[in-house]
């Protein structure tokens, strides 16, 4: 019992995953295999599992980081209006768009290492620092945005939300091609990415280090200010990675609507991996598959006409499983 | 009668056997010193009788009945409480809450202050403390913490109360009247199970004595069965007659490291120091002296206000272990769980930790990381089942040879080693020494703090003490005796 109970902890993400896809194959059978709604799954995870990756660090650190959701906004912001002031040049419109994407990054990126910066030298918690981000970073989003929408003039901004690599010899039921969108790839590759981070490189020994005994890592020659700046400072720019993808789809950015609650959504993802809140462990593939596993519960619900308004209760009832059946596999493997 | 009896107790973990068929058994009113190097498993069969842990097999007997601890709960249900080391109190609350914490008395549902705070009197008074119940747990000393500790023990009726190294922290005019106490519970009928690495001590309190090594019981003795020496050799199998390697006369001193006039607010009001190549320099002091805080600044962990740090008469600015580290400058902490060691990461890990710029070119190699853990396991004797297992896992000798392992690494020209053998056994100890003995020999200036002064004195060519966060003087050679370090430590005027 306690052996399967130690296996289900420490990959109970992946067996409930797993599970679920099986639920689906018996139940949506027909909905479900088709390539498109597999890669509609794919692409609905990709957003907040980009955020996630980085949230992964950031937790690793025991940090948190609560402002991701109004950086989306801010960073789609800031997108489409270098979007549309470059769009009126002469410069060719994916020339614009590049920029685009740069600015969200870049803006992404320096909200990210302002954080970073507070949290590491003004040693001001994290929870703290970033919930001041929280209100800030929508703040300045709604300023921009003028408390509504904000549009693009660059039609051909969508094809970086919709255009993609099609797959040949895989049609959907209507004949066409199924195209695997570039935010998949970015999802994939950021997480790859990331894995290959966390395991060959000093600095994902240095984050586990640092969140395990940041005093013992300081005191083992670590530069642990500089750990928790890049490790905000990445996080940042994956979350102007994500807004420019999510800015791209809709053309436009609802910058009082845009992001709203994917801090929790995730943190989540993060925590239903199996990465500890406390920080000094975590592992890259479990926050791909937390960010996959509660995509996927969204949709079942969708398809079980489950009342929108329950379904927080059911992604409630999911977080906590996933952290009570860790908190007993810590309770087996204490010597 | 025999009161409390383990048969056959085996405690298996992953990495090691930490019991072995343990059979022993434990008398009404005795006190039973249990003693063995670190890592013989005395904490083990400690945490199991305290219901801390559950064995792998074998059982524990209560007055001839079995019983199983499946916590500290079901223990305390049968008497049985343990006086931890680290203590396990709450300093915010009153001495009297602490005492009943998690058993408050009440009436009606509500906490029955005064008839707590006149039981916790009573208590009080019969472990022969002095304070008030209603002071505040902060304010005491360590040693009235235990006090404390011992008095919460009686008010669930302990009739067992198991020690562990309940002298470490202790003064010894406070360990005079802890042993005073011991007797004192001792005839009340209490048991007392207490373990120690200070063999005198155990010689002196304890009516029998049990002897462990890697796991296994060698032998009970009775006081008075053997001296101290037998003693040592029963515990680490060998003779342990020369403790410390022969002292090395330096020929020419090239001064390396000049650290002048630091201060560290609360910590250290002047302290200056200088050492030299392949010299062994031993810093003492009383503790709370500023040895370690001292030592932190020197390598940039604490930071100083005044002071300035000369690396080859070159000033240096050292802000960080990092800039001590790219200085050649290393520091092994006395504080291993605290700052000393990350204990969840594993062995390899650890001891690669202050070097990886070394294994990073820029991806990581780990068989390289690999290789080189094994290297100091060899070399240092490092006596660990799995080199990829937490180092949580490792005994705290092995888990101090980790730790001078991993500075090791560096190469430094200046280790600072402070309290290198505090919770060590004796074997792993002269290991200790003779290893610093090797660094000193190949060039390496060696700083050793500690509090033994037969261990300054046994090591060191020449030492500098401490008193209230100032140096306050410097003996060579032959003058550097106990008597003279502790004149100057404790500021008494020679007459």
């Amino acid at each position: 019992m306690k052996k399967v109970l130690g296996f289900l902890a420490e990959n109970g993400v992946l067996v409930a995953l797993i599970a679920l896809v099986i639920v689906c194959i018996t139940q949506f059978g027909d909905t479900f295999l088709q390539p498109d709604a597999i890669r509609n799954l794919f692409s609905q995870a990709s957003y907040i599992g980009i955020i996630a990756v980085g949230m992964t660090f950031v937790i690793m650190t025991a940090g948190i980081d609560l402002s991701v959701g109004s950086l989306v906004a801010l960073c789609g912001a800031v997108a489409i209006l270098t979007l549309n002031k470059l769009s009126g040049g002469d410069g060719s419109e994916s020339v614009s768009i590049l920029l685009a994407g740069g600015a969200a990054l870049g803006i992404g990126a320096l909200a990210g290492l302002f954080n970073g910066f507070v949290i590491a030298f003004g040693r001001v918690a994290p929870f703290v620092v970033t919930l001041a981000g929280l209100a800030g970073f929508r703040s300045i989003a709604l300023v921009l945005g003028q408390g509504g929408e904000i549009r693009s003039q660059t039609p051909s901004f969508q094809d970086i939300g919709f255009g993609g690599v099609a797959i040949p010899g895989i049609a959907n039921q209507a004949g066409q091609p199924v195209v695997v969108y570039w935010s998949i790839f970015a999802f994939l590759g950021v997480a790859l990415l990331a894995s290959f981070m966390l395991n060959y490189t000093r600095y994902g020994r240095y984050v586990i280090a640092v969140g395990a005994n940041e005093r013992a890592a300081r005191y083992s020659a670590i530069d642990t200010r500089a750990i928790k700046v890049w490790t905000y400072t990445f996080l940042g720019a994956l979350v102007g990675l994500a807004a420019f993808f999510n800015a791209a789809r809709m053309n436009s950015v609802g910058t009082g609507s845009v992001g709203l609650f994917y801090e929790l959504d995730a943190i989540a993802a993060v925590v239903i991996g199996g990465t500890s809140l406390r920080g000094g462990k975590g592992r890259i593939w479990g926050t791909v598959a937390g960010a996959l596993l509660l995509t996927l519960i969204t949709t079942m619900m969708t398809w079980y006409r489950v009342d929108t308004n329950w379904q927080g209760v059911v992604r409630g009832v999911v977080i906590l499983i996933a952290v009570l059946l860790q908190r007993g596999s810590k309770a087996n493997d204490s010597n | 009668m025999h009161r409390l009896e383990v048969r056959d107790l085996v405690m298996q973990f992953p990495a090691v056997t930490a019991l072995d068929r343990v059979s022993l058994s434990f008398k009404l009113g005795e006190v039973h010193g249990v003693i063995g190097e670190n890592g013989a498993g005395k904490s083990t069969l400690m945490k199991i009788l305290a219901g801390v842990q559950q064995p792998t097999s074998g059982s524990v007997l209560l007055d001839g009945q079995e019983v199983r601890f499946g916590s500290v709960r079901d223990a305390l249900r049968s008497g049985i409480a343990m006086i931890h080391q680290e203590l396990d109190l709450v300093d915010t609350l009153s001495v009297a809450e602490n005492v009943f914490l998690g058993g408050e008395p009440t009436r009606w549902g509500m906490l029955a202050r005064s008839r707590m705070d006149e039981r916790a009197k009573q208590l009080l008074k019969s472990v022969g403390a002095e304070f008030s119940p209603r002071a505040a747990l902060g304010t005491l000393s360590i040693a009235g913490k235990q006090l404390v500790e011992i008095a919460k023990a009686l008010s669930h009726d302990a009739r067992i109360l198991l020690m562990d190294e309940p002298t470490a922290v202790l003064t010894d005019q406070e360990t005079a009247s802890l042993f005073d106490l011991i007797e004192s519970l001792k005839s009340r009928g209490v048991t007392v199970i207490y373990i120690s690495h200070r063999l005198s001590e155990v010689e002196r309190v304890c009516d029998r004595l049990s002897i462990l090594r890697d796991g296994v019981l060698v032998k009970t003795l009775l006081r008075g069965e053997a001296n101290q020496s037998e003693m040592a050799s029963l515990m680490v199998g060998r003779d342990v007659s020369e403790m410390y390697p022969s002292k090395r006369e330096r020929n020419e001193a090239k001064l390396i490291l000049e650290a002048s006039e630091f201060i560290v607010p609360g910590f250290v009001k002047s302290a200056s120091l200088g050492v030299n190549e392949g010299e062994i320099l031993g810093l003492a002091g009383l503790i709370g002296s500023g040895r370690t805080e001292f030592a932190e600044a020197i390598v940039g962990a604490r930071a100083r206000t005044s002071g300035e740090l000369r690396v080859d008469d070159i000033s240096k600015r050292i802000r960080s272990p990092k800039d001590a580290m790219r200085a050649g400058i290393a520091y092994v902490s006395e504080d291993r769980k605290g700052t000393g060691l990350v204990l969840p990461m594993s062995v390899i890990e650890n001891c690669t930790l202050a070097n990886l710029r070394e294994y990073a070119r820029p991806l990581l190699q780990k068989s390289n990381e690999r290789a080189a853990a094994e290297g100091w396991k060899r070399k240092l004797d490092i006596r660990a089942g799995d080199m990829r297992a937490p180092i949580a896992t490792l005994s705290g000798g092995n888990q101090q040879k980790v730790s001078i392992a991993k500075w090791l690494e560096t190469s430094p020209r200046v280790l600072i080693l402070d309290e290198p053998t505090r919770g060590v056994d004796i074997g792993a100890k002269r290991e200790i020494y003779s290893l610093i003995h090797s660094l000193a020999e190949s060039g390496t200036a060696c700083i050793l703090i500690s509090s033994e002064l037969t261990e300054i004195v046994g090591m060191c060519g020449r030492v500098i003490v401490m008193r209230e966060g100032a140096t306050v003087g410097e003996l060579n050679g032959t003058d550097a005796t106990e008597q003279a370090i502790m004149r100057l430590a404790a500021g008494v005027t020679v007459a």
